[in-house]
């Protein structure tokens, strides 16, 4: 333990990466994810069919073999990103698969007689999601969206096995030389638990904002 | 609630799932197109007859030196070794895909000290084999999961403290991995300031630190990632033990391994540290296979194999810091 703990320092720095990649990933995530769930829930179909097959791809591939892909797949095709940028960008891509999902099933939890009220004096398709349907449907994603807060966050620790020199694997890289695995994971665990419980924080300060009283 | 004019029908619902996979296969496919396939699939170290009629050549102890030793005695009850070790490891510890069996140095090592205790001479009934990795190796000698750890362990005074070394039983060093076409890079000194991968297992990564301290370590988890890093530029050298280097370099064009070792690595064999009875056994049992030339013959059809020359002398027990 105490090797583990006079390596702080090196400890916080990964830290530091993992929050940076959960920060944009999940940021990514609610911009792409957003896109998506809009062109799911719209009228036009090329538009539902995109989101649709985005949504297939990206649920239902594990991040590890997406972040291989954009490791060592890409560069094969002539395109290199830097490392962090593709833990990032895979983190982000694979986030907003949920939140599209997420945010749909806000959108669908909005019962149709709004957006009929919506429809009937007036508003626009993009008018009615923004002032009608999305402001109520918010509510209802607060606590899915921490949830993919949460897995991006956790999920982030897959990129120290292609080189991101994030909280994992500092840990992995203070354990080669003082093989101490069970302090090292130990101190990395409660970082991480530390991350996701911000972002519950977060969650359950949101919830009380929007809470309608009645 | 939906905000379609027209409510999906069935058969359209099982289309995006399909227009998803149909990307991932035409992904897949340029990707195989593209990724000019420079890698065969031989994979040296693997199994031959003669490996196994070497291992099945190897001594066995008198049924007194193993009753007469805790540790011993009760590997022989149980009849076989249980191993930690890893299964994807050229040259030292790799699956023969096609029979199933564990090949290679290390692996080798440890089908002959089960047979050594257990007198058995099923090549692949002598050893059951637990995934072990950096993380996980010290806690499982500790708690009893495997009776021995054959995993290119290299001593050191740290490991030392939690685990016992018997060996070391092979001495290797570190080397450097380029692109062919680099002709920059010829020694350790030449990777200061550069980009160097190694895998994040190893203790490469800390002989960096001492040899090339201004160079940029890039850990990846495997040795192939490495490797593909070299190749497409992502790094400026790989640095790992040179036996596994050369066998990756004589099945890829497109890297070379130049110069020679800069360090030292005594591969010890890990024990548990709370059974004095089992260092004890391990050394002797080496010292026996090194004095009547089964080590250099296990040597000879694995390492051998790739590495050119005469096999070398074995390293003298107890001779690494923490063995």
């Amino acid at each position: 333990m105490h090797d583990v703990l006079s390596h702080f320092g090196d400890i916080l720095a990964g830290f530091r990466v993992t929050l940076e990649l959960a920060f944009l990933g999940f940021l990514g995530a609610l911009i792409i994810g957003t896109v998506m769930a809009v062109f799911r829930v719209s009228p036009i179909t090329p538009l539902r069919v995109i989101g649709a097959v985005y949504v297939e791809f990206f649920r239902n591939i594990p991040l590890l073999a997406l972040l291989i892909l954009f490791v060592f797949g890409l560069p094969d095709i002539g395109i290199t990103f830097s490392l962090f940028w593709c833990g990032a960008a895979g983190l982000a891509l694979a986030g907003a698969a949920f939140v599209c999902e997420s945010m749909r099933g806000g959108i669908n939890a909005v019962s149709v007689g709004q957006a009929e009220a919506a429809r009937a004096i007036g508003l626009t398709f993009t008018q009615s999601l923004r002032f009608v349907i999305l402001p109520q449907a918010f509510r209802t994603m607060v606590q899915p969206l921490v949830n993919t807060f949460i897995g991006v966050a956790l999920g982030s620790s897959l990129v120290s096995a292609v080189g991101v020199s994030d909280l994992t694997y500092q840990t992995q890289y203070l354990n080669l030389k003082y093989a101490q695995a069970t302090a090292g994971f130990l101190v990395a665990g409660a970082l991480y638990m530390l991350l996701a419980f911000a972002g519950v924080g977060v969650g359950s300060w949101l919830e009380r904002r929007l809470a309608i009283r009645r | 609630m939906s905000l379609q004019p027209v409510a999906p029908s069935r058969r359209r619902r099982s289309l995006p799932a399909f227009g998803a996979v149909t990307g991932l296969v035409l992904l897949a496919a340029s990707l195989v197109a593209c990724g000019s396939g420079g890698k065969n699939d031989q994979v040296p170290g693997q199994k031959s007859s003669a490996y196994d009629s070497i291992i099945k050549g190897a001594p066995v102890a008198d049924s007194g030196a193993v009753s007469g030793n805790a540790w011993a005695a009760k590997v022989k009850k149980q009849g076989y070794l249980k191993v930690g070790g890893t299964d994807s490891g050229p040259l030292f510890s790799i699956k023969d895909l096609s029979t199933g069996e564990l090949t290679g140095f290390d692996a080798g090592l440890s089908q002959m000290l089960s047979r050594y205790i257990t007198g058995g001479s099923t090549v692949k009934d002598l050893t059951k084999l637990t995934i072990t990795t950096v993380d996980t190796r010290e806690t499982l000698l500790q708690n009893g999961t495997v009776d021995a750890v054959f995993a290119t362990y290299t001593i050191t005074p740290e490991r030392a403290k939690k685990v016992a070394f018997a060996g070391p039983y092979y001495e290797s060093g570190d080397a450097i991995m380029v692109k062919t076409e680099n002709n920059d890079i010829k020694s350790v000194d030449d990777l200061a300031g550069k980009k160097v991968a190694t895998e994040s297992n190893s203790t490469a990564a800390l002989s960096l630190k001492k040899y090339a301290p201004t160079a940029k370590v890039q850990l990846f988890q495997e040795d192939a990632q490495c490797v593909a890093a070299v190749q497409q530029g992502r790094v400026d050298a790989y640095v790992l033990d040179q036996g596994i280097l050369i066998s990756d370099a004589s099945a890829n064009k497109a890297v070379k391994v130049v110069g020679q070792p800069f360090t030292q690595e005594p591969y010890g064999i890990g024990l548990p540290l709370n059974d004095p009875s089992a260092k004890q056994f391990v050394n002797a049992w080496l010292q026996k296979i090194y004095g009547d030339g089964t080590w250099a013959k296990l040597w000879q059809a694995t390492i051998g194999t790739i590495v050119k020359g005469d096999p070398p002398k074995p390293p003298t027990i107890g001779s690494a810091d923490g063995s």
